[in-house]
């Protein structure tokens, strides 16, 4: 319930000063981004307080793009975030759905590991192990690699959240469709999915956030191999070259590019996604 | 007899759930379980990538809790760390969260953009609060010098208590507002009736915040800070991004430095890759981790039964 308010003009005036300085901290970052991106690097060089370019330079985005190999990694984020974000769909609520509907013997032993393993954070030095995997099925040299383990190594909050979602859906569809002659997957597939896609959609959502912004991972896998870094690894890669500090311009074009994405699907979406966070928050 | 008969019924029965399950079940042992009991196992070997691990009982440990100084150091930062920015963050987020809760013009726009810097990766936007700090060409020493509050730049990543405290503030920058929306989801869960009846009896905004707000919030005040402390332990992309653990190992904390011996880049201390010392600080931070968790919740539930 929203309280209403009760408080006087100058106090109000108070309120939204500190509102609107938290706002403006809060955006800072990614407007000067935004704004640095298109900055030729000697006006970085001069240093300054100023946040828009005095010279608008169009050419950054021109020379990260072919250049700098973005767009290779940029096509390197969209085909993992996209084909990640279908499989983990598909796979996390099939499980979330068998969870919920079926009785089987080993449910609890499955449900108890799955849970007991998400307190687990050994770090970075599971993903040895898991880079052994991919290269054991001939994975390891492709973007798929990074692909299989983002889609095979469950998400234990999507599952969980999928599994809430399909206990709210009456059982009594799933018996109408048996009569029907539909199977046990066949009311998945032609019932709940159907039934489903809110929750999908916010699936959808955290699934291309966590994807899209990741950074541990792909660096690991991409590190023998250059061509298939992904746009996050791609843009932080050039901070460590010898020529890193003569190019902000274009690591900032980067950064514009790997963050409109993002920001646009999240000022479309945001009330799916705020709500997506709070509901994966408590139920995990 | 009869139970193992229905037992084998109920599995022939469930078949095709069984089969709906296979993908996961085979991912969660393959990218899952596998690698974890790898760590638990390479904890006591000795192993470099290249040569057969050998086994050295509990030399890493040995090393870890006797030796290893930078370790340890490393686990402090992580607690300075987690503890000074979530004494800001979440008293933050709360204050942000009862304004918002309130019928205000704008208020979806200050969440959404609250919110924003939550949706935006850690590694890039470290790499752009790099920018930002960097002494010479960077925009805040700009602003600040323009403005006439410093003289003279200043080195902010270059001192590691500054350094500390940079990190802090972009881990606050990126995490106050989803810490804001999960209050948010709290708070309106509050009946009104309850502050209807407070304000009859006279009681004051800030009264009504302390002993009736805070209480009222108790099992969801749990969970985000539970959340919270775990999600700062772990961090890993902010520090590696923006300081590297640097200057010298002032900002270095548990997950970048078993990064150091798990991958050997310019920045490194050893030649080679020691996994397996990797795999016992792996351990000792996953227990770590697990111990505050579960003092945590005990303590929380102490303080619940005494309210």
């Amino acid at each position: 319930m929203t309280k209403k308010m009760r408080i006087s003009i100058p106090g109000l005036l108070l309120l939204y000063a500190f509102l609107i300085i938290v706002l403006i901290i809060a955006l800072f970052p990614i407007v000067y981004a935004i704004f640095g991106s298109f900055k030729p690097n000697a006006e970085f060089v001069a240093g300054g307080s100023r946040l828009l370019p005095k010279e608008w330079r169009f050419e950054n985005f021109k020379e990260a793009w072919e250049l700098a190999n973005f767009a290779r990694y940029t096509w390197n984020s969209v085909f993992v975030t996209a084909i990640s974000v279908v499989g983990i769909l598909f796979l996390n609520s099939m499980a979330g759905y068998v969870f919920d509907r079926a009785d089987f013997p080993g449910k609890k032993l499955l449900l108890g590991s799955f849970l007991a393993t998400m307190f687990i954070s050994t770090g970075s030095i599971t993903l040895y192990p898991i880079l052994q995997v991919t290269k054991l099925i001939g994975a390891n040299k492709s973007l798929w690699g990074l692909i299989i383990v983002y889609v095979f190594g469950v998400n234990v909050t999507n599952v969980y959240l999928f599994m809430g979602y399909v206990r709210s859906l009456p059982k009594e569809l799933d018996e109408a469709a048996t009569i029907d002659g539909c199977g046990f997957f066949g009311i998945y597939w032609r019932i709940i999915i159907p039934l489903s896609k809110p929750i999908l959609a916010t699936i959808a959502l955290l699934t291309f956030k966590a994807t899209w912004n990741d950074y541990m991972m792909p660096l690991v896998f991409t590190m023998s191999n250059e061509k298939i870094r992904t746009l996050t690894v791609g843009v932080v890669a050039l901070q460590n070259t010898k020529d890193g500090a003569a190019a902000w311009n274009i690591m900032l074009a980067g950064t514009t590019i790997s963050l409109i994405p993002i920001i646009l699907v999240y000022i479309f979406t945001n009330q799916y996604f705020i709500s997506g966070i709070t509901a994966g928050a408590i139920k995990a | 007899m009869d139970k193992r008969n229905s037992l084998s019924k109920r599995i022939k029965q469930n078949r095709v759930a069984y089969i709906m399950l296979l993908p996961t079940i085979v991912g969660f042992i393959a990218f899952v379980l596998y690698p974890q009991l790898w760590v638990l196992r390479l904890a006591f070997y000795k192993y470099n990538g290249y040569t057969p691990p050998v086994f050295v009982g509990m030399d890493n440990f040995v090393r870890l809790f006797t030796r290893d100084t930078v370790w340890w150091q490393a686990v402090g930062n992580t607690f300075y760390f987690s503890t000074a920015k979530l004494l800001v963050e979440i008293p933050l987020a709360l204050i942000l969260a009862v304004i918002l809760n309130n019928n205000l013009k704008g208020r979806n726009i200050f969440r959404t953009v609250y919110f924003l810097p939550n949706v935006t990766s850690t590694a890039v936007m470290s790499l752009v609060f790099y920018f930002i700090f960097s002494p010479y060409q960077g925009i805040l020493n700009g602003i600040l010098q323009s403005i006439g509050i410093i003289s003279e730049p200043i080195d902010w990543l270059g001192q590691g208590s500054l350094a500390m405290i940079v990190c802090m503030i972009v881990s606050i920058w990126q995490n106050f507002g989803l810490n804001m929306i999960l209050f948010l989801a709290g708070l309106q869960s509050i009946p009104d009736e309850i502050y209807e009846s407070a304000d009859i009896d006279g009681a004051t905004p800030v009264q009504q915040f302390i002993h009736l707000t805070i209480p009222m919030l108790g099992r969801m005040l749990q969970i985000i800070l539970m959340l919270a402390i775990i999600g700062s332990l772990k961090t890993f992309d902010l520090f590696k991004v923006l300081t590297n653990g640097g200057p010298g190992h002032d900002t270095e904390v548990m997950m970048t430095y078993i990064f150091r011996y798990f991958f050997v880049d310019n920045m490194s201390t050893t030649a080679q890759p020691q996994l397996g010392y990797a795999s016992s600080m792996g351990l000792v931070a996953t227990i770590i981790i697990g111990a505050v968790t579960a003092v945590y919740l005990w303590m929380s539930r102490k303080l619940e039964e005494n309210y």
